[in-house]
């Protein structure tokens, strides 16, 4: 039975080719993309997991309640991992490590690098899964100036890369350090990213502030005992700190590993919910949304020539068919189009993976000697042959023998019901994701081209390493002189994130009870007019500034919270220190860390070049950028020559932070219109037997005089209709979806009507397009044919 | 073998009301070859509908085999049409994407034959129609008197008990038409019951007996000496 319906299936996928060509390409589209999409997901999903005891590592966070949000973040004070290993007994290790990857110089021989990396406790290797491919864990920080490095860095200084356990790096141009160990490379979907380690105590030693309670600056990471429920190892940590430090607002708290990736977004101190898995939902939802827009065009095409199987299902009926086997004979058709659309999609994956991967910066393969993809394909084949063939085999199967062997016409009122209702869902579909492009791509644009307080563009950041900060005023003349730059300036951190902040300072007039978060920066005079940023009132802050009494300048948020009136001449101290810090000028506000949220309040001191950390060299817009750079660099190597010239577009950092985003809109429009390109497919072959259907009513509309452009526009308004009810299902729902999203954002667009229009016309073009090709055949073609076949 | 007692059929639509068999009484005997003529809309299609297992009547009794059936339901009709009734169409009626073999080898698919019996089967009853040299042929290759003959295979591989033909021969010349009458009575010779829907004169005189239908009720049996 089986084989007589896989023949009869295998013969009318040959005899009607164009047909089979139709279904099986739209849907071979469908099942590539959703492939694609569900091969990224795997990659998010699995985040993290080339851990062993990924369901047992925490970091631990802090939430911190101000006046009208709590902050969420993993800074802890640097005293504390090793107190919860010995006081809390669920803690099975504990490990602490340097926040942000250091960048130092590694030299060897002539070659010198900046590397990334961190300083850790040994535990990292007990508690992460790193596998050395030379020396080993136990040994790897027995000694104070060892250092662990990845395979990758050891090819970059090595020839002889697989054996250099023992070999000295110099790191900073001034120390040596014993190589102890080689891990392999971190796999890029893992959170913790380095090419170095080096032992903690170095880091540690050096850095009296981490020795207090109230200083938050650190990453903790902890492994829980097997079966400890961190809920239990939370209510000990909530006040842990206060404890100790009772003017702390910190209270901490475990996040598990493998939420890290997923989950990492945080309201009022608690998850949302939100992070990256919800676009792991929305991308599973359009994967599964593309299959059933590919399944509809296998429904609708199967039941518009229904007319032609009809005879068919009469025959077989007759012959003692039953009703069951009539659906599975179309199930198993459909299922037979499937496995071909699948074959079909899995060479499309391959072609398309480099490109996709690329797109989604990631090194994803197809994997088909993993039984997992295999099983995922198969589940997505079947499912696709059983939702396509459903329909279809409902309504060919329910035909009265009767009336299909006597050549009646069949009532095909349901079944052409149902079709335009499906056409409808996939013009929808495809209208809903059209509007959620536009509305995501100028979201996007709208916060890369907001007012940032700060001219982000012709600005160099670099690291302040060497000589520079002893030689930063000849390097600054230096740099004037090249006639390529305008000024120079040095800071304690990169304008663009986020830095120290306290939430200690006090003025006159602060209610009482109240709490800001207020963020730091130490910088030199030259620091506003290189950045942009503008002095609205007062004064610039000056060399002679460093002494006392203490000098500084505050953005106009900070005038704000301090009351009426400029803020030039009031005072501000830390909280339990008489110190008093007069405010000499006020700023503009500029955006920084998150772009999409209002500015944060900001003070300046002046800094020495000594505590600077890095140098913003601000070059002229109109010069030549490679000329610039050789120009910037030339300097650099006069004036400090043992590093090599490491330098940072602003701009292009600020590209950086709109990277999920840029991806959910470069998704969103490849698979927006691949939605588009099986809509369309499946509108054709409507269109083709519409027109065929109606071959004889044309035929007799010409003879009495009918114009082409007339018939044409007969075969298009039906369809036309259809999009045009497409359009008002689709309105209402992707305003709903895009407000939503939008709500996410305090900074954002309001959705413009002019969008739903545009995106409403380009769905009936495209499918005026799509139907005028058939309907335009059919206009044309001679009356005669059609009248003397009837 | 067949006893139908005061068979009722009506069709109806939003305004009008047609009798289609109007308290029509038959019998037909096991191995009897019967011709039912009339004017166009008199009922026969639709008795040999209602006899084939494939329409029900509004009212009325039918025995198939001492069997009351009229009451069956859809897979009951299925089963005992598959087993037992062989159909012939005026317009053949075969499945073009099977060859001429795989047509007559349907009906032993749809009653569970197995694969090797299957072909023997096929194989004799094509021989016996003398199509077997075209049996890897598509319908659309063959002539209208070839493709009724293996419509007339299919109709018999399953040896029924009983044949309906719907105007066996309304889409062929005279010549295979009668090539088709012939096989239809060489089978009634070998114990067939055949029930025949014909506006042919010539066709009905094959049969044993032509029952005339108007209105939905028998007006005249004549029994053919």
């Amino acid at each position: 039975m089986i084989r007589n319906y896989i023949k009869t299936a295998f013969r009318a996928f040959t005899n009607n080719k164009a047909y089979s060509f139709l279904n099986i390409f739209g849907l071979a589209i469908g099942i590539a993309c959703a492939t694609l999409i569900f091969l990224w997901v795997e990659g998010e999903v699995n985040f993290d997991s080339v851990n062993a005891k990924k369901d047992r590592l925490y970091i631990c966070r802090e939430n911190e309640k101000y006046d009208s949000y709590v902050l969420t973040h993993s800074s802890t004070p640097g005293v504390m991992g090793p107190a919860i290993k010995a006081e809390l007994p669920g803690v099975a290790n504990v490990c602490r490590t340097s926040e942000d990857p250091a960048s130092l110089l590694f030299s060897v021989g002539n070659k010198s690098v900046f590397v990334s990396g961190k300083y850790a406790e040994a535990s990292i290797f007990s508690m992460f899964t790193l596998p050395f491919v030379q020396g080993n864990a136990t040994s790897a920080f027995a000694q104070l100036r060892s250092l662990v490095i990845t395979e990758k860095t050891a090819k970059k200084f090595f020839s002889d890369y697989k054996n250099v356990v023992g070999k000295s790096i110099r790191v900073g141009n001034k120390t040596d350090y014993i190589i102890s160990g080689v891990i392999k490379d971190l796999p890029s979907n893992s959170t913790l990213q380095f090419e170095w380690l080096m032992p903690f105590k170095l880091f540690y030693d050096n850095s009296p502030w981490l020795w207090k309670w109230s200083n938050y600056s650190l990453s903790t990471y902890v492994e829980l005992k097997p079966g400890v429920n961190p809920e239990t190892i939370n209510k000990q940590l909530y006040n842990y700190i206060q404890r100790r430090e009772p003017t702390a607002i910190g209270h901490t708290f475990l996040f598990s590993m493998n939420d890290w990736h997923l989950r990492d977004s945080f309201k009022d101190g608690k998850m949302t919910g939100g992070g990256q898995i919800e676009y792991i939902r929305l991308f599973t939802i359009i994967a599964w949304i593309i299959l059933f827009i590919a399944c509809i065009n296998f429904m609708n095409l199967a039941t518009a020539r229904s007319e032609k199987r009809a005879r068919e299902v009469g025959v077989r009926k007759v012959l003692g068919a039953e009703k069951k086997s009539l659906i599975l004979q179309f199930i198993a058709e459909s299922m037979f189009m499937a496995f071909m659309a699948a074959v079909a999609a899995v060479i499309i994956v391959l072609l398309a993976l480099p490109a996709f991967n690329t797109l989604v910066r990631k090194q994803l393969t197809i994997g088909l000697n993993n039984p997992y993809h295999i099983l995922g394909l198969l589940v997505i084949t079947v499912t696709c042959g059983l939702i396509a063939g459903s329909y279809p085999s409902l309504y060919l199967s329910s035909f009265n023998p009767i009336a299909v062997l006597k050549g009646l016409k069949l009532k095909s009122s349901g079944a052409s019901f149902v079709r335009k209702g499906l056409v409808v869902v996939q013009f929808s579909v495809s209208i809903i994701l059209i509007i959620c492009t536009v509305i995501v791509y100028q979201q996007i644009q709208h916060v890369k081209s907001r007012e940032l307080g700060f001219n982000k563009n012709n600005l160099i950041e670099m690291n302040l390493q060497g000589q520079m900060s002893a030689n930063f005023n000849a390097i600054k003349q230096d740099l004037i002189n090249t006639g390529y730059v305008e000024n120079v300036a040095l800071s304690d951190h990169a304008i663009i994130y986020g830095g120290n902040n306290t939430n200690g300072m006090a003025w006159d007039g602060k209610p009482p009870g109240s709490t800001v978060l207020i963020s730091q920066r130490y910088v030199t005079p030259e620091f506003f007019e290189t950045s942009g940023l503008r002095v609205l009132e007062g004064r610039n802050l000056a060399v002679t500034d460093t002494g006392r009494p203490i000098r500084m300048l505050v953005t106009k948020s900070i005038e704000k919270l301090m009351g009426k009136g400029s803020a030039v001449g009031k005072t501000m101290h830390y909280e339990g220190d008489t110190t008093k810090a007069t405010i000499v000028g006020v700023v503009n506000d500029y955006v920084y860390g998150n772009m999409y949220n209002k500015p944060d309040p900001v003070m300046f001191f002046i800094t020495p070049p000594k505590n600077a950390a890095v140098m913003y060299v601000r070059t002229k817009e109109q010069k030549d950028i490679e000329k610039t750079l050789t120009a910037i660099q030339a300097v650099m190597k006069k004036d400090n020559p043992a590093y090599p010239f490491d330098y940072r577009f602003v701009d292009e950092q600020f590209n950086q932070m709109f990277l999920s985003e840029m991806l959910v809109s470069k998704l969103s429009r490849v698979f927006a219109a691949l939605a588009i390109l099986i809509s369309c497919l499946g509108l054709f072959g409507l269109a083709a037997y519409t027109a065929e259907r109606r071959n004889k009513e044309i035929g007799i509309r010409k003879v009495l005089g009918a114009s082409v452009s007339s018939v044409t526009a007969l075969l298009s308004k039906d369809f036309l209709q259809l999009v045009v009810l497409s359009c008002l299902v689709a309105f209402p729902i992707a305003y709903w979806t895009m407000f939503s999203w939008l709500k996410g954002y305090q900074y954002h667009i309001k959705i413009q009507w002019e969008v739903f229009i545009i995106a409403g016309i380009a769905g009936i073009l495209i499918a005026l397009a799509t139907i005028s090709f058939q309907s335009i055949k059919a206009a044309l073609a001679n009356p005669v044919k059609s009248l003397r076949s009837e | 073998m067949i006893k139908i007692t005061e068979l009722q059929k009506y069709y109806r639509t939003e305004e009008v009301e047609t009798i289609a068999l109007n308290k029509l009484s038959i019998d037909v005997k096991e191995g009897e070859f019967v011709a039912i003529m009339g004017p166009s809309g008199c009922g026969k299609s639709t008795l040999l509908n209602i006899l084939g297992l494939l329409d029900d009547p509004d009212g009325g009794s039918y025995l198939f085999n001492g069997i009351e059936v009229a009451d069956f339901n859809e897979r009951k009709r299925a089963d005992l049409r598959k087993h037992n009734i062989g159909f012939v169409f005026q317009s053949f009626n075969l499945i073009d994407e099977l060859t001429v073999f795989e047509n007559v080898e349907l009906p032993l698919i749809y009653t569970g034959v197995p694969a090797s019996e299957r072909v023997a089967r096929v194989e004799k009853v094509l021989d016996k129609m003398q199509i077997m040299h075209r049996r890897n042929h598509y319908p659309q290759q063959l002539s209208g008197g070839q493709q009724q003959r293996v419509a007339v295979a299919r109709a018999v591989v399953n040896n029924p008990k009983l044949i309906l033909a719907d105007e066996p021969t309304g889409n062929l010349d005279s010549s295979n038409g009668n090539e088709v009458m012939e096989l239809l009575t060489d089978l009634n010779e070998q114990g067939t019951t055949i029930i025949m829907v014909t506006h042919s004169e010539h066709d009905a005189r094959y049969s044993h007996r032509i029952i005339r239908l108007l209105d939905g009720q028998t007006v005249m049996e004549n029994i053919m000496i």
